[in-house]
């Protein structure tokens, strides 16, 4: 019996010499069973736990601690270069800017599950703009700074409620019509999933977002912090491997006042008044098409705004008996996917084409590649991506935006407004994207 | 010169014989009764041998090791990874003894008519899913729960062996110790609580039978807790920092030697080896 248990210690030993990593965390219920089987006594299977215990301790992951309430941390995070080509002509003018950047950006993720329902997470990434991560390589071989883009707090009260407080993804379903990828929302929001048959399900989804902040003391509109309001219903129904997504939202501000302008967002300070934005997204997917696991995908997103007459003659100082109110934007889109987009030799390719009127959208939100953030822009965005390896991409971008209407002046009839100065442009953006 | 030194020499070998002290911190379920007895009776043989005990908790007898402010660290669970880790960034080793074991009985107040529990029911009750004995056979009433402080080996070891890791119902009261427990239990009608097997006899109090997947009620004793049929029973540790040495060795060999194991059954605890 000796022998065997000598044996048994051997075994557990040598295997913890060569993988103490992963039997630390495995060789409770191997130890228990060769003590279960006389092959080992309490006490070596003591002696042996703690040997286990000491040498994944030794380990680089064994040096890593974490909070005992902590069931789960992911630290993620990319890497992007960037090559951008960049031509726009301003209304009014004959010449075209032009301009040629090398630009970068890096994020690091850290993603915590703890006990109880509770999340909580951070991300910092390369730049202060909300809706832009990106450096562009400047002078002089200069550093850059890294700042805080989310940090939050969520908790699942059960498996259809969710709440989360802070700075923290986008949770609308949308495009970048509307809303920047590069955005994280703050502020609160709650999502209510109710469940059907199968994987259909339909969930309420809201945003209760801090635009301004402003010091009370201060009389009138420069007292009031102003907030944006959205509540989406995110339906989702499955039609086998095929799935189809519609998503109406309403989205309000309140205390967003004419002369409280933003000041959270680039490239315009402008106000958030006068928007009142019906909106509507959705998707439908063909995926696995004939058993080959890929995909197409088409996709649309749209936005009416009621008080898009008072905004366009208000905000932006523009005659709608001459111009009309422009409160509708819209895309439409279809995308197609080789693979997952996870793996070595995957790809995908899409296109889409926007309108993005004057009094439809707010352009503290919006895509601020698309026309530079300009709205009364319409145009198209073509994306393409290819994994070099699993987790190293090539993707371009191009984007290609006319005005929508030329001569859009204002009141006085001279000046354009600033969000909407742009005759025509044209971006290329080449990156290549390091995931880990 | 040489006569001087000779003396000198002579007075450190006698200071150091009478000046041995044996420092022993951790468990309060060791602690309590247990290790003093088992001290009382070394220093029989050893009489220059001074004891300094503190129960305070298992937590603290492996902090004690970590800090080299103890030779002896009393646990009533095994030491966690993370205290482990500690240990060796401190350049200490720990090495875990069994002196004995334990079943952990549940108690409830000598006048509640409940007899056995489910293993489910224990869960239960101690998380807080249920919260009246009515929901488990017994008369109408509260539970009033009484557990260990968290910094007790005891209070971590009940939440692995018999609450699947959960927490402890929010309304549970912790106390100091073993003694505690049984004491509040058997003047709470409505009581319930878990205290090692040498305190099962308190006044006041019964224990109750735990019952299985084998639909088989166990109570703890000697005979279920060697045979691992009673679902809470533990070893119970000394820790050290690597291989005993000393004097420390001679008082882990006195525990584990006949008279050591003799006085583990005296007090109420499950002998660790058989002589």
């Amino acid at each position: 019996m000796r022998n065997i248990a000598k044996t048994g210690l051997a075994l557990c030993g040598g295997l913890a010499l060569t993988a103490a990593s992963a039997l630390a965390q495995d060789s409770g219920p191997l130890i228990d069973l060769l003590v279960k089987k006389g092959v080992v006594s309490d006490q070596e299977a003591e002696e042996l736990r703690a040997e286990l215990t000491q040498e994944y301790a030794k380990t680089s992951a064994g040096k890593l601690s974490l909070g005992s309430s902590v069931q789960s941390f992911k630290l993620s995070g990319d890497v992007r270069i960037r090559h951008q080509m960049e031509t726009k002509q301003t209304t009014g003018k004959t010449a075209t800017d032009e301009r040629t950047r090398e630009r970068f950006r890096f994020r690091l993720n850290g993603d915590a599950v703890l006990a109880k329902g509770w999340t909580t997470g951070f991300a910092f990434e390369t730049a202060n703009a909300a809706d832009s991560g990106n450096q562009t390589f400047t002078n002089s071989n200069d550093d850059y700074n890294i700042y805080l883009a989310r940090a939050y707090v969520g908790y699942a009260y059960n498996d259809n409620l969710n709440l989360t407080l802070g700075k923290f993804k986008n949770p609308l379903y949308t495009t970048d019509l509307a809303w920047d990828g590069d955005i994280n929302p703050q502020g609160l929001t709650e999502t209510y999933t109710f469940r059907f048959d199968g994987k259909d399900k339909l969930e309420v989804r809201a945003l209760q977002n801090i635009m301004q902040d402003n010091d009370e003391k201060n009389w009138g509109d420069a007292g009031n912090d102003a907030w944006l309001f959205a509540q989406q219903l995110v339906y989702t129904k499955f039609f086998g491997a095929n799935s189809l997504i519609l998503a109406p939202g309403l989205t309000t501000y309140s205390n967003a006042n004419l002369g409280t302008a933003m000041t959270n967002e680039t490239p315009f300070a402008g106000t958030s008044s006068k928007l009142t934005m019906l909106t509507f997204a959705g998707e439908y997917n063909f995926a696995n098409i004939a058993g080959s696991g890929n995909g197409i995908k088409v996709y649309f997103d749209s936005s009416y705004n009621f008080d898009a007459s008072s905004r366009v003659s208000q905000v932006y100082n523009v005659n709608t008996a001459t111009h009309g109110k422009e409160a509708f934007a819209w895309l439409l889109g279809v995308g197609y996917n080789h693979g997952s987009g996870k793996a070595q030799g995957d790809y995908s390719v899409k296109v889409d084409y926007r309108r993005s009127a004057l009094g439809a959208l707010d352009p503290n939100t919006s895509d601020s590649d698309f026309g530079f953030g300009n709205l009364n822009q319409e145009g198209f965005k073509i994306g393409a991506s290819y994994n070099l390896l699993d987790f190293a991409s090539l993707n371009l971008s191009y984007f290609y935006t006319t005005a929508i209407k030329d001569g859009l002046f204002q009141k006085d009839g001279k000046t354009t407004p600033t969000v909407a100065k742009l005759d025509h442009s044209q971006i290329l953006q080449a990156d290549l994207v390091v995931k880990f | 010169m040489k006569k001087l030194l000779s003396i000198l020499a002579a007075l450190l070998c006698v200071s150091a014989a009478y000046g041995q002290k044996l420092v022993i911190k951790g468990s309060d379920t060791l602690g309590a009764k247990l290790v003093p007895q088992a001290a009382e009776a070394f220093k029989t043989t050893h009489p220059d041998v001074a004891f300094e005990i503190a129960a305070e908790g298992s937590t603290t007898g492996i902090a004690a090791i970590t800090d080299s402010t103890a030779q002896i660290g009393m646990s009533s669970r095994r030491a966690k990874p993370v205290e482990i880790s500690a240990a060796l960034a401190k350049g200490v080793t720990m090495k875990p003894t069994i002196v004995a074991y334990d079943g952990m009985a549940v108690i409830v107040n000598e006048a509640n008519p409940v007899t056995e529990l489910t293993l489910r029911q224990v869960e239960q009750i101690f998380t807080g899913d249920v919260t009246d004995w009515t929901a488990v056979g017994g008369n109408p009433g509260k539970f009033s729960i009484y557990t260990r402080n968290t910094s007790s080996g005891t209070y971590s070891d009940w939440k692995e062996l018999a609450m699947k890791k959960r927490d402890y119902a929010s309304s549970s009261q912790k106390m100091a110790g073993n003694e505690q427990i049984a004491a509040e239990v058997a003047k709470n009608p409505n009581g319930i609580g878990y205290v090692g097997l040498a305190y099962t006899h308190a006044p006041g109090i019964r224990v109750v039978g735990i019952v299985g997947k084998d639909k088989i009620a166990v109570l703890p004793s000697n005979q279920t807790v060697q045979a691992k049929t009673y679902p809470y029973a533990r070893p119970t540790f000394f820790y050290t920092n690597g291989e005993p040495s000393g004097l420390t060795a001679e008082f882990v060999d006195f525990m584990l030697g006949a008279e050591g194991q003799a006085l583990v059954q005296k007090v109420g605890f499950v002998p660790a080896v058989q002589h």
